[in-house]
């Protein structure tokens, strides 16, 4: 998002000391005000993180005392977690997971006892089709504003007229290149498997992922990243099992051969590259020209969830802008919330690893629910690892 | 002997009863849950769904590089690790100052108290570009790739699965009666012939002991070949990780892993069969 679109942000800087002047000046209530500039809500957080001020155990015995939250690992501010836990009197019993096979295998097992989960937008329509998950009272989570979501990132919530999530944040999937040591300036796919088979031999690494490194294949090729069509998918074989003695490593830890200079150009999803590129000024994230990933994470209630206010209060409190601003200054990621966006300094919201220009965006696709279960993919990714 | 009154045996049934439990819970149960699977179909957003085909038994081939470099490392990090624990077992079994015994196997020990995946993650840095290969670029080696590599893969077998190896060793050798040893040599055998007819058989129970239990481990093994040969080396360990947690292909995985079963059953029952024979032949010519 560029500077002059200041329009659909809450606030901006100048509008800020405007209005602080106007409050010092008594023409507008410190409530307005609050208001106006978002501190309210900020500071809502604040005093209801101050347990004198509210009754915990009123609260407690309206939303019970534990939630339990599936998510991802370094997704979240433990400060944010701890401030609903002193207002609501709930505890958060927080579970890592590292992939959404592994989510929904848990839930499809059974007796997973989870209120909240994120899963990622290609399982959604699965899990509604399973029977696993809540359709949402939106009335019960005023916090979200659907309007300032955009409805791209927004969209995989709604399955058949129904909204069973809410959004958390967006990403792509692209590369990350040392400019130290590859020089060419790789731009899309393509460039990235001739230069993994020619200049950077022995020093590339793709995902151990199915989804991303069949999907870059497929793209360099000049496929769709979601293709399941059996030829297209043996062209992608072809070129995987050519690259791979190539390859440094097919891993999806690619930060530590990253930075050890060991590795030279990996696939990446823009979080890592954020992280990559703050501490190695060298190390640049390229959105390939010829596609790739484009994805959302969402919050959702499973239908076994047994404390489903609680789950209610908490989405409902993370979806507060303030919160997710503070969420987002750990985790890196962008939030899908223009309210939330608004509250990043230009350094965060105009970062091009986070939010590259419209025209790359619009070469991309979100990973579809059959590209992740397709057996024909699983057997590719089997062979090429094997070969 | 007495017959064992009624109330004994009651008591034997009694004591035993948690075992019994233990075993039908945790050993047969899962086996025959797997043994089903085995037999079904995958479900079309992956698990089980029921059904009876050998569909996946004929398809089986589809992981056969997975299994041939798992038969193939497996017998390979077992010899190796047997090639390095055997001279340090019997170091501290018959040659280390008393005084130093209980510390020296007390180290052997210490990386045990630590994650096996902790320490493979130290392997990733030592072996990586910063690590050795730095070292030998500052003598003139210039290049050298030691991460990612089949052998990388076979350092931390031999390095994760040694104390399993050293500890069978030592603690034969360390029963081994020091005056057969005295005896051989006052009747004329060199030390080598010692070693080979007296106690490389004498200790042959630790050595059986030992390779089965690293064999074994091996055959399921998928973290060092994952982390050390950065994911190119695929065992079998890793066909059934993917198997389970990516593409949900439950009724393949157990079908691999009943397969694995019934090879690790054979080649261990031959194995067995093998050392035993040796064994006995072994202590017949030590005794002529």
């Amino acid at each position: 998002m560029s500077n002059s679109n200041n329009t659909d942000k809450p606030i901006t800087a100048t509008k800020f000391m405007k209005e602080l002047s106007r409050y010092r000046k008594g023409s507008i209530s410190r409530r307005d005000f609050l208001g106006v500039t978002g501190l309210g809500t900020a500071m809502a957080v604040m005093a209801t993180a101050t347990p004198s001020l509210l009754s915990s155990k009123a609260m407690a015995a309206e939303l019970g005392n534990r939630l339990v939250f599936s998510t991802w690992p370094n997704y979240h501010n433990p400060a944010n977690i701890e401030a609903f836990t002193k207002a609501t009197g709930v505890h958060v019993q927080v579970n890592a997971f590292g992939s959404n096979e592994e989510m929904l295998a848990k839930l499809q097992a059974g007796g997973a006892g989870w209120d909240v989960f994120v899963p990622t937008n290609y399982t959604i329509e699965e899990y509604v089709k399973l029977d696993l998950i809540q359709e949402l009272d939106i009335s019960r989570l005023p916090n979200y504003d659907a309007g300032s979501n955009d409805p791209r990132f927004a969209g995989p919530a709604t399955v058949n007229g129904k909204v069973y999530a809410v959004p958390k944040n967006w990403g792509t999937t692209g590369f990350v290149v040392n400019t130290q040591k590859i020089s060419s300036a790789p731009k899309s796919w393509k460039d990235f498997f001739e230069v993994t088979m020619g200049a950077g031999s022995g020093h590339t690494m793709v995902h151990d992922y199915q989804l991303t490194t069949i999907g870059a294949a497929l793209c360099a090729l000049g496929y769709s990243f979601n293709s399941i069509d059996a030829n297209e998918l043996a062209a992608a074989e072809a070129l995987l099992i050519k690259a791979k003695p190539h390859l440094f490593a097919i891993t999806s830890d690619y930060q530590p051969g990253m930075r050890s200079g060991d590795a030279w150009m990996t696939i990446c999803w823009n979080g890592d590259g954020v992280q990559l590129n703050r501490d190695l000024a060298h190390m640049e994230y390229v959105v390939a020209s010829d596609g790739g990933e484009i994805w959302t994470d969402f919050y959702c209630i499973p239908k076994s969830a047994p404390h489903v206010d609680a789950a209610y209060a908490f989405i409902n409190n993370l979806q507060d802008p303030a919160v997710q601003a503070l969420d987002a200054k750990v985790h890196g990621y962008a939030p899908t919330d223009a309210r939330a966006l608004a509250l990043q300094p230009a350094s965060i919201s105009d970062n091009p690893i986070l939010h590259p220009a419209a025209e790359l965006l619009s070469g991309l696709e979100f990973g579809a629910a059959n590209t992740l279960t397709n057996p024909i993919r699983a057997e590719v990714m089997a062979r090429f690892k094997s070969a | 002997m007495k017959e064992p009154s009624k109330s004994n045996r009651w008591i034997s049934a009694l004591l035993l009863a948690p075992t019994g439990l233990w075993f039908a819970f945790m050993l047969v149960l899962p086996l025959i849950v797997i043994l089903v699977f085995s037999f079904g179909e995958r479900a079309a957003v992956g698990g089980y769904a029921g059904g009876f085909t050998f569909e996946h038994y004929a398809n089986l081939g589809a992981r056969l590089k997975a299994f041939t470099n798992t038969l193939t490392y497996a017998p390979l990090g077992t010899l190796l690790s047997l090639l390095v624990a055997y001279p340090l077992a019997y170091y501290l079994a018959l040659k280390v100052n008393r005084r130093y015994k209980l510390m020296l196997l007390v180290l052997v020990i210490v990386p045990f108290w630590t994650s096996l995946l902790i320490r493979t993650y130290a392997w990733i840095y030592i072996l990586g570009g910063r690590g050795i290969p730095n070292i030998l670029d500052w003598i003139g080696f210039e290049g050298v790739r030691l991460i990612n590599t089949p052998g990388a893969v076979l350092l931390g077998i031999v390095y994760g699965y040694l104390p399993l190896m050293v500890f069978p060793i030592y603690v034969s050798l360390e029963k081994l009666n020091k005056s057969l040893l005295e005896a051989s040599s006052d009747l004329g055998a060199s030390p080598f012939k010692t070693f080979r007819q007296v106690t490389l058989p004498l200790s042959m129970p630790g050595v059986t002991t030992g390779c089965m239990l690293v064999f074994i481990l091996l055959m399921g093994e998928f973290l060092i070949p994952a982390f050390l040969g950065g994911g190119k080396v695929y065992f079998i360990g890793n066909a059934l990780v993917d198997l389970f947690l990516q593409s949900r292909n439950w009724p393949f995985g157990s079908a691999i892993s009943v397969t694995l079963v019934v090879i690790m059953l054979v080649t261990v029952s031959l194995y067995m069969r093998m050392t035993m024979r040796n064994n006995k032949t072994g202590v017949d010519e030590s005794l002529m």
